[in-house]
C-alpha cells in the first residue's frame, strides 16, 4: 500500500519536512506499515478482515477511476462496468477449472482490451462525451449480463468459491482472502503510485489541464485519454478478480447503474488524483451502506448523494486534501510565507474547486 | 454639474493592484479622455465604473454611491459600458443586438424610433440590418456596439478602446459618428483611447494614467500643448 | 405493415420524451455551459409530485399544473444556489455536481416515497386509434403532440418575445448582457426553471408506461445524451430528429432484429453513435467541436 500521503512539495512545518528527508525515516515507515499489514488480519476479527477486504477491492476500483478521472481529468461513468467484466471473468474461469494464474491475466485483459476499444472511439469526441458515452456501459451491461446466460449465468450469476486458505498454512478464509487483497492490492497502488509520479503522471496532468497546450507540447490528448482509460479499465478487472475472491458471487447487479455513480461519488469524496484518496473512497464505498444499514437502508443513496454535495462545495479535493486544507487554514492565520498558500495543488482537485481571486464578476463570459 | 465622479479609485485582480488611486470627474454632456499606455489601467477604470470589477474609492453617479452595484444594476441607471472587444452577440442579428439594448425601455414606439436613429448614424448597418453580427466586418461591429449602447437612452457612455483593431478611415468614421451622436443627443462619456488624436477630436478633456495612477490631467487644448503628450502619444 | 406503422408511432412518441429531455439538457448548456445528468432526476421528482397530488385526490390536470410550477422553481433554485458557483468553472466538475444532485434526488425520492414501482394515472386512455387502417396507441400519439407543442410554444417563446431574447443574450454572451441592463442570474435561473418544466412535462407523460420510481428516466437519460452527442449540442432541431430517430430505431430493432430484442435495444442509440461518429465527428447536425474539449 502507499505510504507517503501527499505527492506535492507543500510540505507542512519544516522539521516535519527534514525528518522526513532522513533516510531511515524513508524506510521505517513503509517497512512498519508492511509489519503492520502483515499482522493485522491475523488478530483482527472475521468481520473486520471480511470488511477491510471489501474495502481493498473498491479501494483498487476507485484507483483505477482515479487514473482516468482524477489524474487525466476524463468524467467515466463505466468504471464499474470494468469490475464486472473482471469478475465475470474470473467467475467463469473459475468454474470451468482454469489455471488460477491464467484466470487472473484474462481478469486484467478482457476489460482492458473492452476499454481499449470503447476509449478509441470515446475519446476521439472531446471531454464530456466520454462521460457521456461510459454511462452506456452499465446501463448495456446489465442487461448484456442478463441475455449471455451460457457465460454469465444470467440474472442468476455466478458464484465461485476458489479463495479457500490452502490446507497447512493454518489461515482462515477471511485472513487468506485479505492477504490476497492486501498483496495484489498493494502492488497495483504501487504500480499506480510510479505511473502517476512519473512521465505518464505529467502527461496525464497536461492533457487534464488543457489540451491545446498538451498538443503544443507534442503530448497528443488522444493517445493519453486512451492510455489512461485503458489502464483504468485494467485496474478495474484487477478489482473484479478480487471482488470474486472476497464476495465470492457476482450478478448483473453488481455492474448497475446506481453502483457506478456510488464509485464516482466514492472517488470525489476520497479525494480524486490521490493515492490515499482511493483507500478513503473504497472506505467510502463499503462503510456507508453498512452504516445505513443499521438505521434505514433507504437512506443509503440520499446520504451518499448528501455527502458528495457537500464535499463538492466544502472540501472539492476530498478527504485526502483534509489535512492540507486545515494547514492552509492554520498557515493563512500565521505568518505569511511564500507564494506556496494559496492556490490548490491542482493534482488533487477535480478541476478548480475553489475560484480565484478573479474580479467580482457577474459571470465571465462563456461563449 | 457632475454627473459622474471617481476619487481615488484603487482597483486589484488577486495580488496585482492595477489601480492605485484614480480620480476623475465628467460634467453633465461632458466628455472625458482617459489616456496612457498599455497596462496603465485605462479597461479597468471603465470597468470600475460599470461594476465589472471591484473597486475602493468613491464612485458617484448623479450624487448617487455607485460602487458594488451589478454591471445590470450600473446600466440600469443610465450608464453604457461599450467593452473592449464591442461584446457584439453574434449569433443574433443586427436588429436583434439593437433590441436587446433598449431591454429596460417598455416604449415600443421610442425604440423603434431609436433603431432607426442608430441605422441613420451608421448607414453600414442598416444594408446588414438581418445578418448575424458575427458576419460584420470589425468597424461595423464597433458601430453595432456603439449603437446597442445608444438604444438604451444612457446619460453617459463608457466607450473601450473604439478604434482598436480598425482601419484610420474607419476609426475615423466611426469617431465621426460618436462625435454627431453626442451633439444631438446630449450624452456624456468617458473615452478610453490609446490614439490620442483621434480622442482629442472628441473629448473636452483628458487625463493620462500611469500605471494606476493620474500623471496628467487637463482639457484637451493644453494636453495637446505639452511636450510630453506631443512626443509620447502624438508622435512628437 | 401495421405492426410496422405502430412501432414508429410507439417509437415517436418514446423519442419524443427523450427529445424533452434532450432538448432541456441543451438549453442548460447554452445558458450556462454545463450537462445536467440530473436533468431526468428533477423531472421524475416533478413526476412525483403529481403523484402525491393525486393521491391527495387532486385532478390530474391540476395536478400536473401544480407539478410545473413546482419543476421552473426547483429549476431556479438548483441554479442559483447549487449550481451558480461552478457555472464558470471546469466543466468536468460541473458534471460531478450534477451527478451529486442525481443521487440526492434519487436518494430523496427513494427515502420518501420508496424505491417500490407506483401506479402513475395516464392522461390518455390506452385504447387505440384508426389511423390509415392500422390501430395506433392514442397515449402514444397525445404523448408526441403534448410534447411537440411544447417544444414549439418554447422555441416561440425564444424567438418572438423579449424575454427568449434576453435568454438568447444571455447564453451567448453574460456579460455583454449585463451591459445592456439584463439581470444575467435572474436569467439563468428563468432559463434552469424552462428546462426542468420542459423535463417534467415528458416525464408525468411517459410515467404510466415505466411506473413511477426513482431511477425511473436513467434509461431515458442516457438515450438523451446520445440525442445530443448525435444531434450536437449546438441544434437543437438536430437533437430532436435525433431522439425520434433513437426512439423509433430502437422499436424497430427490438422486434425485427431478434439478436437485439426488447432487452438490448438500449444498444441501439451507442451503434447509431458509433456508426455516425466514424464518418462525422462533430454529429448529424452539429458544428465542429461538439462538446468542449
Amino acid at each position: 500500500m502507499a505510504s507517503a500521503p501527499s505527492n506535492r512539495a507543500s510540505t507542512s512545518s519544516s522539521s516535519l519536512s527534514s525528518l522526513r528527508q532522513r533516510p531511515w525515516v524513508r524506510w521505517a515507515a513503509p517497512l512498519l506499515l508492511v509489519v503492520v499489514l502483515a499482522v493485522l488480519p491475523l488478530v483482527m476479527s472475521e468481520f473486520v478482515n471480511e470488511t477491510l477486504a471489501r474495502i481493498g477491492v473498491f479501494a483498487v476500483a476507485v484507483l483505477g477511476l482515479n487514473v482516468v478521472m482524477g489524474y487525466a481529468g476524463q468524467v467515466s461513468l463505466g468504471q464499474i462496468f470494468f469490475l464486472g467484466v473482471g469478475a465475470y471473468v474470473t467467475a467463469y474461469g473459475v468454474t470451468n477449472e482454469w489455471n488460477i494464474v491464467l484466470v487472473f491475466v484474462l481478469a486484467c485483459l478482457v476489460p482492458a482490451v473492452a476499454g481499449l476499444v470503447v476509449a478509441l472511439a470515446a475519446a476521439r469526441l472531446g471531454g464530456l462525451a466520454i462521460a457521456m458515452v461510459t454511462i452506456a456501459l452499465p446501463i448495456v451491461g446489465v442487461p448484456l449480463a442478463k441475455r449471455l446466460s451460457e457465460y454469465t449465468g444470467g440474472s442468476q450469476g455466478l458464484s465461485a468459491r476458489f479463495a479457500e486458505a490452502p490446507e497447512g498454512s493454518g489461515l482462515f478464509d477471511d485472513q487468506w482472502q485479505l492477504y490476497i487483497v492486501l498483496v495484489i492490492g498493494g502492488t497495483v497502488f504501487l504500480l499506480t503510485r510510479f505511473l502517476v509520479r512519473g512521465k505518464y503522471g505529467r502527461a496525464f496532468a497536461i492533457v487534464k489541464g488543457n489540451e491545446n497546450v498538451a498538443s503544443s507540447m507534442g503530448i497528443s490528448p488522444y493517445r493519453y485519454k486512451v492510455l489512461a482509460f485503458t489502464i483504468a479499465s485494467l485496474i478495474g478487472g484487477v478489482s473484479g478478480f478480487l471482488y470474486m475472491v472476497v464476495i465470492q458471487y457476482t450478478s448483473p447487479e453488481t455492474m448497475s447503474f446506481g453502483h457506478s455513480i456510488e464509485l464516482l461519488a466514492a472517488m470525489v469524496i476520497g479525494g480524486a488524483a490521490s493515492i490515499v484518496g482511493s483507500l478513503l473512497g473504497g472506505a467510502f464505498y463499503v462503510l456507508v451502506p453498512q452504516l445505513t444499514n443499521q438505521v434505514d437502508a433507504s437512506l443509503t443513496t440520499l446520504l451518499q448523494g448528501v455527502i458528495l454535495l457537500v464535499v463538492l462545495f466544502v472540501l472539492p479535493g476530498g478527504l485526502a486534501s483534509l489535512p492540507r486544507a486545515l494547514t492552509r487554514g492554520r498557515r493563512r492565520s500565521g505568518a505569511e510565507r511564500g507564494a506556496a498558500a494559496s492556490t490548490t495543488s491542482p493534482s488533487s482537485t477535480l478541476g478548480s474547486g475553489t475560484s480565484a481571486e478573479e474580479p467580482e464578476t457577474e459571470r465571465q463570459g462563456h461563449a | 454639474m457632475t454627473l459622474l465622479e471617481l476619487e481615488d479609485v484603487t482597483a486589484s485582480y488577486g495580488p496585482v493592484q492595477v489601480l492605485d488611486g484614480v480620480s476623475l470627474s465628467v460634467p453633465e454632456e461632458g466628455a472625458v479622455g482617459i489616456l496612457g499606455a498599455n497596462g496603465a489601467g485605462k479597461t479597468t477604470t471603465l470597468r470600475a465604473i460599470s461594476g465589472t470589477v471591484r473597486a475602493g474609492g468613491r464612485i458617484t453617479f448623479d450624487g448617487k454611491d455607485i460602487r458594488g452595484l451589478r454591471p445590470d444594476q450600473v446600466a440600469a441607471l443610465g450608464i453604457a459600458h461599450v467593452p473592449e472587444g464591442r461584446g457584439t452577440l453574434g449569433d443574433l442579428s443586427v436588429r436583434d443586438n439593437l433590441r436587446v439594448g433598449a431591454y429596460l425601455r417598455k416604449d415600443r414606439k421610442g425604440v423603434d424610433e431609436d433603431i432607426e436613429y442608430c441605422l441613420d448614424l451608421f448607414p453600414n448597418l442598416r444594408e446588414r440590418i438581418t445578418s448575424n453580427a458575427s458576419a460584420l466586418s470589425g468597424g461595423e461591429q464597433q458601430m453595432l456596439a456603439v449603437g446597442r449602447a445608444i438604444m438604451s437612452k444612457p446619460r453617459l457612455m463608457l466607450l473601450d478602446e473604439a478604434s482598436l483593431g480598425l482601419a484610420p478611415s474607419t476609426a475615423k468614421n466611426v469617431y465621426d459618428a460618436i462625435r454627431r451622436l453626442r451633439v444631438e443627443s446630449g450624452i456624456a462619456m468617458v473615452v478610453v483611447e490609446q490614439n490620442a488624436n483621434l480622442a482629442f477630436t472628441l473629448v473636452d478633456s483628458a487625463t493620462v494614467l500611469e500605471t494606476g495612477r493620474n500623471a496628467l490631467t487637463g482639457t484637451s487644448a493644453e494636453l495637446r500643448g505639452m511636450d510630453e503628450i506631443r512626443r509620447a502619444y502624438l508622435g512628437g | 405493415m401495421g405492426k410496422f406503422v405502430q412501432l414508429v408511432v410507439d417509437g415517436l412518441s418514446t423519442g419524443s420524451v427523450y427529445a424533452a429531455l434532450a432538448l432541456a439538457i441543451v438549453l442548460v448548456h447554452q445558458a450556462t455551459g454545463l450537462i445536467n445528468f440530473a436533468q431526468g432526476g428533477m423531472a421524475v421528482l416533478s413526476a412525483y409530485v403529481v403523484w402525491s397530488l393525486t393521491e391527495q385526490g387532486v385532478p390530474l390536470i391540476v395536478a400536473i399544473l401544480l407539478a410545473i410550477v413546482f419543476s421552473i422553481v426547483l429549476g431556479a433554485v438548483v441554479e442559483r444556489w447549487l449550481m451558480r458557483r461552478f457555472e464558470r468553472g471546469d466543466p468536468d466538475t460541473a458534471v460531478v455536481v450534477t451527478i451529486g444532485l442525481l443521487t440526492l434526488i434519487t436518494g430523496f425520492a427513494g427515502w420518501l416515497w420508496t424505491y417500490n414501482n407506483q401506479q402513475f394515472p395516464s392522461l390518455f386512455s390506452l385504447d387505440t386509434v384508426s389511423f390509415l387502417g392500422v390501430s395506433v396507441s392514442q397515449r402514444s400519439i397525445g404523448t408526441t403532440v403534448v410534447i411537440v407543442v411544447a417544444m414549439v410554444l418554447l422555441q416561440l417563446l425564444f424567438v418572438g418575445t423579449k424575454l427568449g431574447l434576453a435568454l438568447r443574450a444571455v447564453a451567448i454572451n453574460p456579460q455583454s448582457a449585463a451591459f445592456s441592463g439584463l439581470p444575467v442570474g435572474r436569467l439563468l435561473m428563468v432559463g434552469w426553471g424552462l428546462a426542468a418544466a420542459l423535463g417534467a412535462v415528458a416525464a408525468v407523460l411517459v410515467a404510466p408506461q415505466l411506473t413511477l420510481t426513482p431511477g425511473m428516466l436513467d434509461n431515458a437519460l442516457v438515450y438523451a445524451l446520445a440525442a445530443v452527442i448525435l444531434g450536437g449540442l449546438t441544434s437543437p432541431i438536430g437533437v430532436v430528429l435525433a431522439a425520434w430517430m433513437i426512439g423509433i430505431l430502437e422499436n424497430l430493432a427490438a422486434v425485427y432484429v431478434p439478436f437485439i430484442g426488447f432487452d438490448l435495444k438500449v444498444a441501439v442509440p451507442f451503434i447509431l453513435i458509433f456508426v455516425v461518429l466514424l464518418v462525422r465527428p462533430q454529429g448529424l447536425f452539429g458544428r465542429k467541436n461538439v462538446v468542449r474539449v
